[in-house]
């Protein structure tokens, strides 16, 4: 799938977007499926924004942003879903997560959506990630950090084809980074999927194939 | 929950205005024989015996020509001859007492009769003749004769129990009979013998030449009805006018029905617009989880099926518990009923099932509507 974006900008960050230069504001970018690009976005530059257009959650933009046949502007919500469910995921800077529902509920919701991980899949890799014994702990009550965890293994739940990420490891220490890290690539590389991941600082925490700022 | 309750009660009170209302029709069309059925009147017609018809009784006879005509005239649902006796009546109450009279008496067809005894039959080999009796007669003992006279009063039942004989005939071809008063007639203002009895006596003790009878009784669908009042009119026939109370009764009940079922219309779609706004606040509620789905790729159309999966089976239970206070109730009017001699099914009849599927499904759609809209109204 292909990621296709040209003179784009969004209408609350119209004036901010005119004063400065940007790699990918008011440009034509194309991004091709397996590139895996890193977006660095110092504060206020609109990087949550962007996430949330390629996301489809926001449309107050101008321009034009297409993932292959689908045009985010006008996409149905149908669609929208579909592209969801099946093509594009995300982890979300603030893990939105179902505070009322337990770690391992978080993960089935997404998992029983399309049904093409196994469940020993996830389980083994809420180990990986040092979260095992929060299997059954209610997400409301989990630390950040180990909400970040939940909601990495919930994007990896589902088939997909871009990966996008909104600063993923803000809340993880060193030892926890390289492990979700090893988990992202290994998922990523068995879905032939690309990745978009925007973050403040410069970081070489995969091999990204494009660095561009916003 | 409150609005579960607002909605049953409303759809209860939408099956019980449509079951009074079926209950009444039931009642004014009934066509059972065993009760009265308050819908069609049963009027006995004569002509009118004027001046100019005195002492010319063969212009108070009906024609057959006429009777078959009357079976079309408006309203009318049936026709009955009432055939009076072409022989010598004579009655002794008990020879003990020494009342004794000449008297006549009538017979109609059994289908005429209000309340008709079990011993209601008689064969030429019979001695015995049962006779129903008017109510008006025995009222007319009871409070006139029986008090100026000093006579003692009757009840319905003393008199049963006693018998009679009826010398019937005269000369050679004399026969007497012992009569028995079988039952009391509201309807008919006669002395009535069972129909065989009748033909029994007028081919073998008969004399008079005239056959045609002199009094029709006519079961009418509704007696205030312009046309057949017009048609009373026209042919100068007579009636018993106190029977047209029961019409304006009968309208009477149709306004109340009418406001009653109005009235559980409004109820009913009060109920249903407070359980449409509790689904709204309840996804209203639920609102962040919903979205939160929807972003993580659950399609509206599944996120409305599994609402609907949840909110319809709360709506069919509660169809379900009206329906069953509904059958509770028409079992229980049924029961009751039945001490004013009425008689009514004892479970509701198709309109009050059809009144339930329509507006169940009427509402269930408004519901899935609401649920739809509300979660594509959902970003």
């Amino acid at each position: 799938m292909q990621l296709f974006l040209q003179d784009l900008v969004p209408i609350p960050l119209r004036d901010k977007v005119n004063a400065s230069r940007s790699d990918i504001w008011k440009r034509e970018r194309t991004f091709n499926q397996g590139n895996c690009i890193f977006i660095q976005a110092p504060s206020g530059t609109g990087k949550t924004t962007l996430i949330h257009m390629l996301y489809g959650i926001r449309k107050d933009f101008s321009g034009m942003l297409h993932w292959d046949t689908y045009n985010i502007a006008s996409i149905s919500k149908d669609d929208l879903s579909q592209l969801r469910a099946m093509h594009v995921s995300v982890v979300f800077q603030d893990m939105r997560l179902f505070p009322e529902l337990t770690t391992w509920e978080n993960l089935e919701v997404k998992r029983l959506l399309t049904n093409s991980v196994a469940a020993e899949d996830v389980e083994r890799w809420l180990q990986r990630l040092g979260l095992g014994d929060k299997k059954d702990s209610l997400a409301g009550t989990l630390s950040y950090g180990e909400q970040q965890r939940v909601a990495i293994i919930r994007a990896l739940v589902q088939p997909f084809e871009w990966l996008l990420m909104d600063e993923p490891f803000s809340h993880l220490d060193k030892a926890n980074t390289d492990l979700a890290i090893a988990l992202i690539t290994e998922v990523v590389q068995m879905n032939r999927a690309g990745m978009i991941l925007a973050d403040l600082d410069d970081n070489d925490h995969f091999f990204y194939t494009q660095k561009i700022a916003l | 929950m409150a609005a579960l309750v607002a909605l049953c009660i409303g759809t209860t009170l939408l099956l019980l205005s449509v079951m009074i209302w079926w209950n009444f029709q039931e009642l004014l069309n009934g066509k059972s024989d065993d009760s009265d059925s308050l819908g069609s009147s049963f009027l006995t017609i004569s002509k009118n015996v004027t001046d100019a018809k005195m002492g010319k009784p063969q212009l108070t006879i009906f024609s057959s020509n006429e009777i078959e005509e009357m079976r079309y005239a408006p309203e009318v649902q049936d026709v009955g001859v009432l055939t009076s006796n072409r022989f010598n009546v004579y009655a002794t109450l008990n020879s003990a007492l020494n009342f004794s009279t000449d008297m006549f008496l009538e017979s109609v067809p059994d289908r005429f009769i209000d309340k008709k005894p079990v011993d209601w039959y008689w064969q030429p080999s019979n001695r015995e003749v049962p006779i129903i009796l008017s109510t008006e007669f025995l009222n007319l003992y009871n409070y006139g004769f029986a008090v100026s006279k000093g006579l003692p009063q009757l009840s319905e039942s003393s008199i049963q129990a006693l018998g009679f004989d009826l010398k019937v005939g005269e000369g050679d071809l004399q026969q007497t009979y012992r009569a028995h008063i079988v039952g009391f007639s509201d309807r008919i203002a006669s002395v009535l013998v069972p129909d065989s009895f009748m033909a029994y006596g007028n081919r073998v003790f008969g004399h008079n030449a005239f056959s045609e009878p002199t009094r029709l009784i006519v079961k009418v669908k509704d007696p205030s009805s312009k046309a057949f009042v017009q048609y009373l009119q026209t042919n100068d026939y007579t009636t018993n006018a106190e029977q047209l109370r029961w019409s304006k009764l009968r309208s009477i009940v149709e306004v109340v029905t009418g406001a009653t079922g109005l009235l559980a219309v409004l109820l009913m779609a009060l109920g249903a617009l407070v359980f449409i706004l509790f689904i709204e606040l309840t996804i209203a509620r639920a609102q962040q989880s919903i979205t939160l789905l929807l972003q993580i790729g659950y399609a509206p159309g599944y996120l409305s099926r599994f609402m609907i999966k949840k909110f319809f089976p709360l709506l069919l239970a509660t169809a379900v518990i009206s329906m069953g206070i509904a059958v509770l109730v028409q079992m229980g009017i049924a029961n009751w009923i039945k001490v004013m001699h009425l008689s009514l099914p004892a479970y509701p009849g198709w309109p009050v099932y059809v009144a339930l599927a329509v507006s169940t499904l009427i509402l269930l759609s408004l519901v899935a509507v609401s649920i739809v809209r509300a979660i594509r109204n959902t970003d």
